[in-house]
C-alpha cells in the first residue's frame, strides 16, 4: 500500500457499519485526520488547518512531549511487564512489539458527554492520573480475562524507535523513519501512511508478522469488551465519568488533579461495585503494608457468594495496589534498584506515577530508564457503545523512556494474582525483590494476619504500654497547660 | 479539601534552634525519660493536603512500632484510613512499618540526638493550572 486512499475507503466502509475494523482511523491522526474528509468531499482547507493547529496546540499544551525517537540499547535487557527482551535480533524486537502494542493505552479525550456536576467534556490537562490508573486496571483485566499468550493481532509496527542493530537490515521498519509519528499528525497526513508505518498495512502483514497472535474472534471480542469498559461514557464501569463520580467520595471534583493513592481507591471501589467483576477483587495497601490476612479475606469472600462463573475455585483473583512515597522532594535514588526489581516481576502490572505533575504509566525499564505509556495526548472521543468501534486509538506503537531520576516519588505499584497459589508466590517473589535492594528498609512489606491486629487495637491485647496509656498520656498531657508548641508530647 | 496554611512554623525546627540548644534539650529529656525516644515530626514543606500538627516534639516509647506510631499521628490529625500519609525519615526514605522506634533511632538519629521525621501525603498530577475558581 502506498497511498492514502485505500485506507480511507476502508474507513468509510467501516463508517457505514459493515466492517468491524475501521482500521484506517489511526490514532496518529488525532481523530480528525483528513482521509475520511478527502473521500467524502473536498475539505475546507482553512478548517482543516485550523483543526490541525488546535490538535497540535492541545497536545503541546497538555504535555505531550514531541520527541524524535526512542533509542533502545541492544546489549542490555529491556523489561516489559515482567518479561525481558534483548534487542539483538529481529525476533526479539518483534516479540517486544507485540506485547507493547497489546497494552491498552488510555489518553486524554475530548468531546465526551458532559461530566455530571460540571461543564467539562474533556479531561485534557487534569485527568492524566485517572488515565494512568485506567491503564493499570486494564492491564490487570487483560491478564485476568484473556489467555496469557494473547497478543493483539491487529497490532502495528513500532514508530519512533531506534534499535541500532536492526536499522540497516530492515528498511521497511519505522526505525528508518525520520518523522515522529505524533508530530506527523499535524505535519503531513501522508507521511505516516508511509510503507512500514501504515496501520492498514500493519494489519495486512499480520499473518507473518504476528505468528503468535492467533486471531480468535472470541478472544478479540473480549479484548474489545475490556477496552469498552474504559470508554468515555457514563455507562462504562471504568470510564472517566464513573471514576470522577467515585472521586467525589474523596472530596475530588471533575477538573481536580488526582494522586496515585486516591486513584487506587477509586479503582478498588469501581471494581467492587460492578457485579460483572465478582471474580476479581482490588486490595489497596495502607501505610505501605500488605496484610496477607486481609487479602485472603477479600479473595475468599467469593466462597460465600459462590457463582458458577468464578470457576468454582472459591477464590477471587486479586489486584494489589500499593501506594508509596519514595522520597521527599525527589525520588530517593536508593529505591531505584528496588523499583527495577519490582518491574522485573511477572506479577507486576505496572506502576502509576509520573514525572512531577505529569502522570505516566510505567510498564518496564531498560538500564536507567523507565518505559512508559503517556496519557498526555488529546484524542477525540471514541463511541465504545458502537459494537465496531475502532480500537486503534487505544493502543500505542511508540514506546518511550525517561530517566529514573525524573520519577516523582509518589506512585502506586500494581500486582495481579489469579489464584491462591499465585498470590502465595507473589508474596514471596515481591518480598524477595523488595529486600534485595541496597536500601536497608523495603519500600513496603507483606505482613501475616490482618491490619486490625497490628494497629493500636492490637497492642492493647499485649502486655506493656497499651494504647490506653498512650492516649491518656496524650489527653492529660502536661504540655497543654503551657500550650507551647515547643514542649514534648509524651506518648 | 482546601489547602492548609503552607507552613506551621516559618522555619524547620533545626533552623530555629542551634545545635547546642538542641543537644541540650535532648540531654535534659533523656535523663528524665531514658527509655523514650525524642522525635521531631514536621510537615513536608510543600505538603498541601495534610493538616499541620499542633506539636513538633514527641517522646515515643522505644518498643513502639512504626505501624503504631503512624496510627497515633494519623489519629491526632483525624485522617481517614484511605488518606495517603507517609512518614519520611530524614526527609528521604520511608521506614519499614514493622521496625521499632529503638531500631530506627539507632540507625537514623541526628547528631543532636533527635530522630527527624517529615510527614507527607502524595503529590497530585495534572498539567495545566488546576481550576481553583469553581
Amino acid at each position: 500500500m502506498n497511498s492514502v486512499s485505500p485506507s480511507g475507503v476502508q474507513y468509510r466502509v467501516g463508517g457505514a457499519a459493515h466492517d468491524d475494523r475501521p482500521s484506517a482511523q489511526s490514532r496518529h491522526h488525532n481523530g480528525h485526520g483528513p482521509e475520511p474528509d478527502a473521500i467524502r468531499e473536498e475539505p475546507d482547507e482553512v478548517d482543516r488547518l485550523k483543526a490541525k493547529f488546535i490538535s497540535a496546540w492541545n497536545n503541546v499544551k497538555y504535555g505531550w512531549t514531541v520527541k524524535s525517537k526512542t533509542s533502545f540499547n541492544k546489549t542490555s535487557p529491556l523489561f516489559l511487564m515482567g518479561q525481558s527482551y534483548l534487542f539483538n535480533s529481529e525476533d526479539e524486537v518483534e516479540r517486544f512489539r507485540q506485547v507493547f502494542v497489546s497494552c491498552v493505552w488510555l489518553t486524554y479525550r475530548r468531546e465526551f458527554p458532559q461530566l455530571e456536576g460540571s461543564s467539562l467534556t474533556t479531561d485534557c490537562g487534569w485527568g492524566c492520573m485517572l488515565r494512568s490508573g485506567q491503564m493499570l486496571l486494564a492491564q490487570g483485566l487483560l491478564l485476568h480475562l484473556l489467555p496469557t499468550d494473547w497478543r493483539w493481532s491487529d497490532c502495528h509496527p513500532l514508530a519512533d524507535v531506534d534499535f541500532e542493530l536492526l536499522k540497516p537490515r530492515s528498511p521497511s521498519r519505522p526505525a528508518g523513519m525520520s518523522l515522529p509519528s505524533f508530530s506527523s499528525s499535524w505535519t503531513s497526513p501522508i507521511s505516516q501512511r508511509d510503507p512500514g508505518s501504515g496501520s492498514a498495512e500493519g494489519h495486512r502483514r499480520t499473518p507473518e508478522q504476528c505468528p503468535a497472535a492467533r486471531h480468535d474472534p472470541q478472544v478479540e471480542a473480549l479484548h474489545r469488551k475490556v477496552v469498552s469498559w474504559f470508554g468515555d461514557h457514563p455507562s462504562a464501569p471504568f470510564g472517566v465519568h464513573q471514576l470522577v463520580e467515585l472521586g467525589k467520595e474523596s472530596g475530588k471534583r471533575a477538573g481536580d488533579w488526582y494522586g496515585p493513592s486516591i486513584v487506587a481507591h477509586m479503582l478498588r471501589k469501581a471494581v467492587a461495585r460492578t457485579p460483572e467483576f465478582h471474580s476479581l477483587a482490588v486490595y489497596v495497601a495502607q501505610d505501605c503494608t500488605v496484610y496477607k490476612g486481609d487479602v485472603m479475606g477479600l479473595c475468599e469472600s467469593a466462597l460465600t457468594q459462590e457463582r458458577p462463573e468464578s470457576g468454582g475455585t472459591g477464590w477471587k483473583s486479586v489486584i494489589i495496589l500499593v501506594p508509596v512515597r519514595l522520597g521527599g522532594e525527589s525520588l530517593n535514588p536508593s529505591y531505584i534498584e528496588c523499583v527495577k526489581n519490582i518491574l522485573k516481576l511477572n506479577c507486576c502490572i505496572g506502576i502509576i506515577g509520573g514525572k512531577p505533575k505529569h502522570s505516566l504509566f510505567f510498564i518496564g525499564f531498560q538500564d536507567d530508564q523507565l518505559l512508559y505509556l503517556d496519557p498526555h495526548y488529546c484524542q477525540p472521543v471514541v463511541d465504545v457503545t458502537q459494537g465496531n468501534f475502532s480500537l486503534e486509538s487505544f493502543h500505542c506503537n511508540s514506546p518511550r523512556k525517561m530517566n529514573f531520576s525524573r520519577m516523582d516519588p509518589s506512585c502506586t505499584i500494581g500486582f495481579y494474582a489469579q489464584t491462591k497459589k499465585d498470590f502465595e508466590s507473589l508474596c514471596s517473589a515481591v518480598s524477595e525483590a523488595l529486600s534485595s535492594s541496597k536500601e536497608k528498609y523495603p519500600i513496603f512489606t507483606f505482613v501475616e494476619g490482618m491490619g486490625q491486629n497490628y494497629g493500636l487495637e492490637g497492642q492493647s491485647a499485649g502486655s506493656q504500654d497499651g494504647p490506653a496509656n498512650i492516649f491518656s498520656c496524650n489527653r492529660t498531657s502536661r504540655n497543654n497547660k503551657r500550650g507551647s508548641t515547643d514542649e514534648f508530647v509524651l506518648l | 479539601m482546601p489547602p492548609f496554611e503552607t507552613t506551621q512554623h516559618p522555619k524547620p525546627f533545626k533552623q530555629r534552634k542551634s545545635l547546642a540548644t538542641r543537644k541540650h534539650e535532648v540531654a535534659g529529656i533523656r535523663t528524665k525519660f531514658p527509655t523514650k525516644i525524642p522525635v521531631i515530626i514536621e510537615r513536608y514543606q510543600r505538603e498541601k493536603y495534610l493538616p499541620p500538627l499542633d506539636k513538633t516534639k514527641f517522646l515515643v516509647p522505644q518498643e513502639l512500632t512504626m505501624t503504631q506510631f503512624v496510627t497515633i499521628i494519623r489519629n491526632r490529625m483525624t485522617l481517614m484510613p484511605n488518606q495517603a500519609f507517609y512518614l519520611l525519615i530524614n526527609n528521604s526514605g520511608i521506614a519499614s512499618m514493622s521496625l521499632t522506634m529503638a531500631q530506627l533511632y539507632k540507625d537514623h538519629k541526628d547528631e543532636d540526638g533527635f530522630l527527624y521525621m517529615t510527614y507527607a501525603s502524595q503529590e497530585m498530577f495534572g498539567h495545566c493550572e488546576p481550576q481553583n475558581n469553581r
